[in-house]
């Protein structure tokens, strides 16, 4: 068991890192203290948490996973990839959910924390998280969509049908990646979660390769389309996963309008073949229905037997 | 103009006053103005249209959306520029044929918002695809277009050529009722009207859910109703689905000639017996056979004419067989 801090000294780290006021220092100290076992040796795959106070859930996540800095090393640079595709009610991240992601990764002491985003402003300020990202202090870096010169080939040695992605440069400033999607529907491939989300750290015209085999023919190749984004996952791991399953699309996806499921859950974990099999069961779907998630698992990227994954749920 | 202005100023102006003359001057003036600015709409119409006039012209005047007024500028898309707009949800669009769109907010006083997006499809039958590709069994029809669909916070409607969308950002009565009234007045510059594609009407009309109809214009479409395959086995460019009250759906996939749905049969039924995720493939006579999906669901598929005829779901084959009887 990690060992509990007392009231007093929780206080007083708090204070000093003057996150009290900004998070409800009450909270937090319940989480160490027991309501939530936060430190114990059950080794937890996904945390899942229910409950209407997204920030509170975010952070019982976390804890449930063993604690921010497990993953958050102190003087760290910290990269955030929420979704921020449309505004359109369930199509993009919480901006509760990146807040409490922010304030956690200060309390671990993280040096700065960078939102990544070659969307422009005005998606950001649209969804209302340019607005939470600047008021919680971490920096947005919006990156030029169409400057390849902002982007680094990578090649992809396991690729099979990517063998070079284009990564921002930016990305490769940080020392820890927070993976933070929505999961929806897509109209391209039924499904989107944590392994598609790294579509937004790549150069745009490459992401658009995924869709149109040699940029002319088969535009239909949804095969061809989550290969790709297996293959784009085995160079880039994130360090934790956030999925925004609070309340999203299940149709007309990605863009929407679309039927709005209201599940009011955060999922957490490192897995991101499992916590994407995980969120298909949300709405009716298994984990081989999916084409992506069937070959993130073939490329070894995690596990797609639920059976053979420690899922905890919890409901604040 | 000019000149003419000026005659007419001379020949009054012996006999007006100072005054006078000035007021049948701005009276004059006012007429020459006039005059200019219905010739400059008169030949802006008649004009081969830009891009930005065709769509622009359907966005409802200030006025005719009560209190709700546009916020910003419009933004339009046409053809693969749809990517930069909707990332990988272009890909449905293009399928269906998607020409352009417009896009603009409207906004009200109290800050309630509502998105309004314009698509023009290549053709009555694709738009009328698009329509049902987005709607769904649950919404509420609508009197509006030549198709329309009310759910809890967003609208869609086809008229012609035209899919229209309306979204609001919650579901109070209040943003509702803009929906309804920004709706209204895009209706109302729309003047051409579309009709269903005739092949909808082969669909056996006992039990059907009218609002479950989807019509394909390729195999994203079809992939989103049911995942037969992740390739275009079907090499698909026309298809119908409709759910029944029984718990069961009928695919209608139309081809070219006899010829084409003969040969394209013989490959469907390879693909299906090879295939992982079906299993108890069983051949019924040379125009039928039946299989099962990973979660027990029996299809049973046949072809006559230029149509393959598809059933998924709880039924039997003698149902089954009644069902493509009627359909043939």
């Amino acid at each position: 068991m990690a060992k509990k801090i007392g009231r007093r000294e929780f206080v007083k780290k708090s204070a000093k890192i003057g996150v009290s006021a900004a998070i409800g220092s009450s909270f937090i100290y319940e989480l160490v203290d027991g309501s939530v076992h936060a430190f114990g040796k059950e080794k937890i795959d996904i945390a899942v948490v229910s409950g209407s106070d997204y920030i509170k859930s975010t952070i019982s996540a976390v804890e449930l996973l063993g604690g921010v800095r497990k993953f958050i090393p102190k003087d760290s640079k910290v990269a955030i990839l929420p979704n921020t595709q449309s505004r359109h009610p369930g199509t993009y991240t919480k901006p509760e959910i990146v807040r409490a992601v922010i304030r956690m990764s200060k309390i671990a002491g993280a040096r700065e924390i960078n939102c990544l985003s070659w969307l422009a402003r005005k998606y950001w300020e649209a969804t209302g998280l340019a607005q939470a990202v600047e008021e919680e202090g971490a920096n947005l870096k919006l990156i030029e969509s169409s400057d390849e010169s902002l982007f680094k080939p990578v090649p992809i040695p396991q690729g099979k049908a990517l063998k070079e992605a284009r990564i921002m440069k930016e990305f490769f400033n940080n020392d820890v990646f927070i993976n933070m999607p929505i999961t929806k529907d897509h109209a391209g491939n039924k499904f989107t979660g944590t392994m598609k989300n790294l579509m937004g750290l790549n150069f745009s015209k490459n992401n658009r390769t995924f869709h149109k085999e040699d940029w002319k023919t088969n535009r239909s190749s949804i095969e061809y389309l989550d290969q790709c984004i297996a293959d784009l996952n085995t160079i880039i791991k994130p360090t934790l996963c956030f999925v925004d399953a609070t309340e999203f699309i299940t149709t007309n996806g990605p863009f929407g309008p679309g039927i709005l499921a209201k599940l009011q859950k955060i999922v957490a974990g490192v897995d991101r073949v499992a916590i994407d099999a995980y969120c298909t069961t949300l709405w009716g779907m298994e984990p081989q229905d999916i084409i992506m998630i069937n070959k993130g698992y073939e490329h070894n990227l995690g596990e797609i037997n639920l059976e053979k994954v420690k899922i905890k749920e919890i409901k604040i | 103009m000019a000149i003419l202005f000026k005659q007419l100023s001379d020949s009054a102006g012996d006999r007006l006053t100072r005054v006078e003359k000035r007021m049948r001057r701005n009276f004059i003036l006012s007429i020459a103005l006039f005059v200019s600015a219905m010739s400059f709409l008169l030949y802006s119409s008649e004009a081969p249209s830009t891009f930005q006039q065709e769509l622009l012209k359907y966005l409802p005047r200030e006025g005719k959306t009560g209190e709700w007024r546009r916020d910003g500028l419009p933004q339009e898309y046409r053809g693969e520029d749809l990517y930069s707009y909707i990332n990988g949800g272009a890909e449905i669009y293009h399928e269906y044929g998607f020409k352009q769109v417009i896009v603009q907010d409207y906004i009200k006083k109290n800050g309630k918002s509502i998105s309004l997006e314009i698509f023009e499809m290549a053709s009555s039958e694709s738009a009328y695809g698009i329509y049902t590709f987005k709607t769904n069994q649950e919404g509420e029809e609508l009197a509006l277009g030549d198709k329309a669909q009310l759910a809890d916070y967003y609208m869609n409607f086809w008229k012609g050529y035209f899919l229209v969308t309306l979204t609001g950002f919650d579901e109070d009565e209040e943003t509702v009722k803009g929906l309804k009234e920004i709706a209204q007045a895009v209706d109302a510059k729309i003047k051409s009207r579309g009709k269903e594609p005739a092949f909808v009407s082969l669909l056996p009309k006992k039990d059907l859910i009218e609002q479950s109809i989807k019509y394909f214009k390729g195999n994203l479409g079809l992939y989103n109703s049911y995942p037969f395959f992740a390739q275009d086995v079907f090499s698909i460019e026309e298809g119908i689905k409709g759910d029944y009250k029984a718990g069961y759906s009928v695919f209608i996939i139309s081809y070219r000639a006899n010829e084409e749905s003969k040969k394209k049969f013989n490959a469907v039924k390879t693909s299906f017996k090879e295939s992982q995720k079906y299993k108890n493939f069983k051949l019924v006579d040379e125009k039928l056979f039946q299989v099962e999906d990973i979660k027990g669901k029996l299809i049973f598929i046949s072809h006559s004419k230029k149509c393959f005829l598809i059933v998924v779901g709880t039924i039997n084959k003698a149902r089954a067989k009644k069902i493509f009887d009627i359909i043939i």
